[in-house]
């Protein structure tokens, strides 16, 4: 469990970026981090990871405190930067220098899993695509089998049947005692994965739900009018009429569409608070 | 699970240190031992053995330990390099242990056993080289012998100024993700500058004629065409010694450890 107690943080002391934010993160999930560009989704990773410090409040996960960086507390969680940093070594270089500081690390897993991805093996590991390097770097988190994954935007730089064996890869690697948190801006790479939505802008939590509760309190769909009366978070004109994200009264069951939720979300933030506090 | 220091876990951190990046620090020492290389030829044939042995000795060591300490936490040039360093599941403590050994003990040894190997090759074919017929030849012979480690001031000197500036250098590296070795170089110049132009109003106040007043050892004054050397008393001296010796590069070196701890990215 990650749990965020009255988290402030800033890069400058006379502006935080995050002021008392509150949050706990339950394992055996995967977490969809999402927000514009400099919302601060990177900054809450590195929290987490514990390369970053709080100035005020405290983050712990699974009961250790990130910022000491304990060996103990660094084996048991995988953060992927956003960009990559293999150096010049060969991927059974690689794995035999890295390898041996992640007591879980399953070799087997390693090498299905870079053959999933289709990384190809020979040569140094700077000489390969930032494509290839990203999905390396995948894969060894993965085969480390640390108990957090933190992931910054991974699909970036992903071929489409990339980022399609990178999600089977990420459902298939979950378990009750695991958290995967993905923070990106890409949220159609993340539909059918994750099941908690974390929605973050200017440093402000603004919505924290499960994929089950946002299907059970907002309905997704496209009509050529919008129903009189109903309490519309989000609507887009389309080809084929509206696309509407309105509070679901009906129990209707839609599919869930990210972006919709996200721009409903960040563009009426009050109206969100309001569906999602409702029981 | 030890989370301060644990044998086998500093000695897979120093592999891995030194195979991540084999090329980019076996390049470091092969250019440093390059340079000193070249430098003690070149001075030799243009100046003589003194200067030879004394300013490629200061120059090499000094010089080649700023380089070396300059690329061992050359992590954080980018965010993900700087990242996967302060994860990688080792303590702070093994992470500094890995620095300190690699550009103080490892470099130390390589430095000292080039140079001796080198200082020989050249004192001996010089020696060889005299003929044992002439006259000067013992006066000639007695010219030039292998440069001495021990009770030797240039060493102490040059030793000094090799703990306070690789101190430095790691200090530096930790705050200046960046081209650090030209940051740090550009801060200890100016901050010799300071010291020197301070020092020089202090010594100006209580000596007329002031040549040089840098602080320690080179405040000198000029008497008409000679120059002398102002000398700290004896107990002054010894205090300057024990902190330039001791308690600065303590403090550099200790700073780093602690930097590196603190280390945001």
């Amino acid at each position: 469990m990650i749990q965020f107690q009255n988290l402030s943080f800033g890069y400058s002391p006379k502006k935080l970026l995050y002021q008392n934010l509150t949050l706990e993160i339950q394992s055996g999930s995967i977490y969809g981090l999402l927000g514009k560009n400099g919302a601060g989704k990177s900054t809450l990773l590195k929290n987490m990871a514990g390369t970053l410090f709080p100035v005020g409040g405290s983050v712990i996960v699974n009961g250790m405190v990130p910022q000491t960086r304990k060996p103990s507390f660094l084996q048991t969680i995988y953060y992927i930067a956003e960009d990559v940093y293999v150096p010049a070594l060969t991927i059974k270089q690689y794995k035999n220098l890295f390898a041996p500081f992640y007591p879980l690390f399953d070799s087997n897993n390693f090498y299905r899993y870079l053959t999933q991805l289709e990384v190809s093996v020979d040569g140094k590991l700077n000489k390969l695509s930032f494509g290839q390097q990203k999905k390396f770097v995948i894969a060894f988190a993965l085969a480390c089998n640390t108990r957090v994954l933190l992931m910054d935007e991974p699909t970036n730089g992903l071929d489409i049947p990339s980022k399609s064996q990178f999600r089977k890869l990420i459902a298939s690697v979950m378990n009750e005692d695991r958290i995967i948190f993905i923070s990106t801006h890409q949220i159609r790479d993340l539909e059918n994965m994750i099941d908690n939505v974390i929605i973050v802008d200017d440093g402000k939590l603004l919505l924290h739900a499960s994929v089950a509760d946002i299907a059970d309190k907002l309905c997704f769909k496209t009509v050529s009018e919008i129903p009189p009366g109903a309490r519309v978070l989000y609507s887009e004109k389309m080809l084929r009429g509206t696309a509407i994200v309105m509070e679901n009264t009906d129990c209707d069951d839609s599919g869930l569409n990210l972006e919709q939720l996200f721009n409903g979300v960040t563009e009426n933030p009050a109206m969100a608070k309001q569906i999602f506090s409702t029981n | 699970m030890n989370d301060t220091f644990n044998l086998s876990r500093f000695g897979l951190l120093l592999k891995k240190t030194i195979l991540e990046r084999a090329m980019q620090i076996i390049g470091a020492f092969a250019a440093v031992l390059a340079f000193t290389f070249l430098l003690y030829t070149l001075i030799l044939y243009s100046l003589d053995w003194g200067p030879a042995q004394n300013l490629t000795f200061i120059w090499g060591f000094i010089g080649g330990g700023v380089v070396l300490s300059s690329v061992v936490f050359s992590y954080f040039t980018t965010n993900a390099g700087g990242a996967a360093y302060l994860t990688l599941p080792a303590s702070a403590l093994e992470k500094w242990l890995c620095g300190v050994l690699i550009s103080g003990l490892l470099f130390c040894i390589v430095f000292l056993s080039f140079f001796r190997l080198m200082d020989y090759t050249f004192v001996t074919a010089y020696h060889n080289g005299l003929d044992r017929s002439s006259p000067l030849y013992r006066s000639l012979y007695d010219h030039v012998y292998l440069y001495t480690f021990l009770d030797n001031n240039v060493v102490i000197k040059a030793t000094i100024l090799y703990t306070n500036f690789v101190g430095a250098m790691m200090v530096g590296s930790l705050y200046f993700n960046r081209v650090a070795l030209v940051k740090v170089a550009l801060v200890v110049c100016g901050l010799l500058a300071a010291i020197y132009f301070f020092n020089l109003a202090v010594v100006s106040l209580l000596f007329s004629n002031v040549d040089v007043a840098f602080p320690y050892f080179t405040v000198l004054i000029k008497v008409y065409s000679e120059v002398g050397n102002i000398e700290l008393p004896h107990y002054a001296y010894d205090i300057t010694n024990i902190f330039l010796q001791y308690v600065l590069p303590g403090i550099l070196w200790i700073t780093a450890y602690l930097r590196l701890r603190e280390k945001e990215n």
